[in-house]
C-alpha cells in the first residue's frame, strides 16, 4: 500500500512491517512489553504530516460517533 | 422525509433494528408539512442534530459473522488495504497510534480514495480533483477482544456527512467466529432526503459493506498463505541441515 505522500511509502512499508509483527505476535497476545516501532513511525511521521500540509488535506480533531457520544458535530 | 411505515419498513428491511427504532413512530407525510422544517424539528427530539438544518440519519446496519477467529479477522482488519475489492483506496497513511492506560491501541488513519470518474466529479462539484479522503478512528482491546473502527469522510463536508462505526467482536457463541455489526450515519446539508435518494444510499453502503467483507476474507487467506510459506520455508531450511547430518553418520 502507498502512502498519500508518494516519497513517504519506503518508510511507510518500514513502519507497516514492524507494526504489524508486534501487532500480530505481541500486543495481540498481550504482551505489553514495549513497542519497537517509535523511531521507525517517527520517520515515517515526520514525513507524511509534511505531505499533508503540502496537499493541504483537512485533517482535524474530528468527533467521531461514539457509542455513547452525543453525535452532534459541524 | 417519509416518515409513514413505508419508509420504516424500507430500512428495517436491512435489518437495521436500531434504524428501524428512529424512524418508527413517526407517521408523519411529507406532503402536508411545510418545508422540511417540522419534519427537522421532530427529528430534532429524537435524533441529535447539530442544527435544525441538517438531519443525521441512521440509514444503514449490518451483521455479519467471518468463520475465523477474532485475532486472525482484527489482524486482516488492520491491513485491509490493498485488496482487489477496494481499487480506489490508493493511500493509507497511520497519523497518530498510541496504547492507553488500560492497554487498549489508538490508530488515526488516514484512508486516500481516487475515483476515476473526473469528469461526472467536475459536473456534480465543480471539482477535477477527484481524491476523496476519509479520516478513521479505531480501538483495539485486546483483553475485551473488541476491535471498534468509526470513519468519516473529510472531503466534500460542506454538502455531505457519511460516519461508518464497525466492532468486531467474538462471536458469543462460538470462539472460532467473529461478528461484524456495521451502521452509517448520513448526514446532508440543508437538504431533506428523499426516501428514494435514502434507499440508494442504503444499496450503495450495503454494496459496499459485502465488497469490504469480501476484501476481509481475501486478506485472511493472503495471511493465511504466507503463514504457510514461511512455515514450509522454516521446515525446508530445518531439513537440508537434519539431512546432511543424518546422510554424515
Amino acid at each position: 500500500m502507498n502512502s498519500v505522500g508518494e516519497a513517504c511509502t519506503e518508510l511507510k512499508r518500514e513502519y507497516d512491517t514492524c507494526f504489524n509483527r508486534w501487532f500480530a505476535e505481541k500486543f495481540l497476545k498481550g504482551d505489553r512489553s514495549g513497542d519497537p516501532c517509535t523511531e521507525s513511525f517517527r520517520k515515517y511521521q515526520r514525513c507524511v504530516q509534511a505531505a499533508i500540509k503540502e496537499k493541504e488535506i483537512p485533517i482535524d480533531g474530528v468527533d467521531f460517533m461514539g457509542p455513547n457520544k452525543d453525535n452532534d458535530r459541524r | 422525509m417519509d416518515y409513514s411505515g413505508r419508509g420504516a419498513a424500507a430500512l428495517s428491511a436491512s435489518r437495521g433494528s436500531i434504524a428501524a427504532k428512529t424512524v418508527k413512530g413517526f407517521s408523519l407525510s411529507p406532503s402536508f408539512l411545510p418545508s422540511s422544517l417540522s419534519g427537522h424539528a421532530v427529528i430534532c427530539r429524537r435524533l441529535p442534530c447539530s442544527d435544525r438544518k441538517t438531519v443525521k440519519m441512521k440509514i444503514w446496519t449490518s451483521e455479519h459473522i467471518f468463520n475465523h477467529p477474532w485475532e486472525t479477522v482484527t489482524k486482516a482488519a488492520m491491513q485491509k488495504y490493498p485488496n482487489p475489492m477496494n481499487p480506489s483506496v490508493f493511500g493509507v497513511d497511520v497519523l497518530d497510534r498510541s496504547v492507553d492506560t488500560e492497554g487498549r491501541l489508538h490508530s488515526t488513519r488516514l484512508l486516500s480514495t481516487e475515483w476515476g470518474l473526473p469528469a461526472l466529479a467536475k459536473s456534480m462539484f465543480g471539482v477535477t480533483r477527484t481524491c476523496t479522503y476519509v479520516q478513521e478512528h479505531s480501538v483495539v482491546d485486546p483483553k475485551q477482544q473488541t476491535f471498534e473502527l468509526q470513519s468519516t469522510n473529510i472531503s466534500f463536508t460542506n454538502l455531505v456527512s457519511v460516519d461508518e462505526k464497525l466492532t468486531y467482536k467474538p462471536h458469543p457463541q462460538d470462539p472460532e467466529k467473529t461478528v461484524l455489526t456495521q451502521e452509517a450515519l448520513i448526514s446532508v446539508k440543508g437538504v431533506s432526503l428523499s426516501n428514494h435518494l435514502e434507499g440508494l444510499m442504503a444499496k450503495t453502503i450495503s454494496v459496499n459493506a459485502s465488497k469490504g467483507r469480501e476484501a476481509m476474507e481475501w486478506v485472511i487467506r493472503r495471511l493465511n498463505t504466507e503463514i504457510e510459506e514461511l512455515t514450509a520455508t522454516a521446515r525446508g531450511t530445518m531439513r537440508s541441515p537434519m539431512a546432511a547430518a543424518v546422510a554424515d553418520k
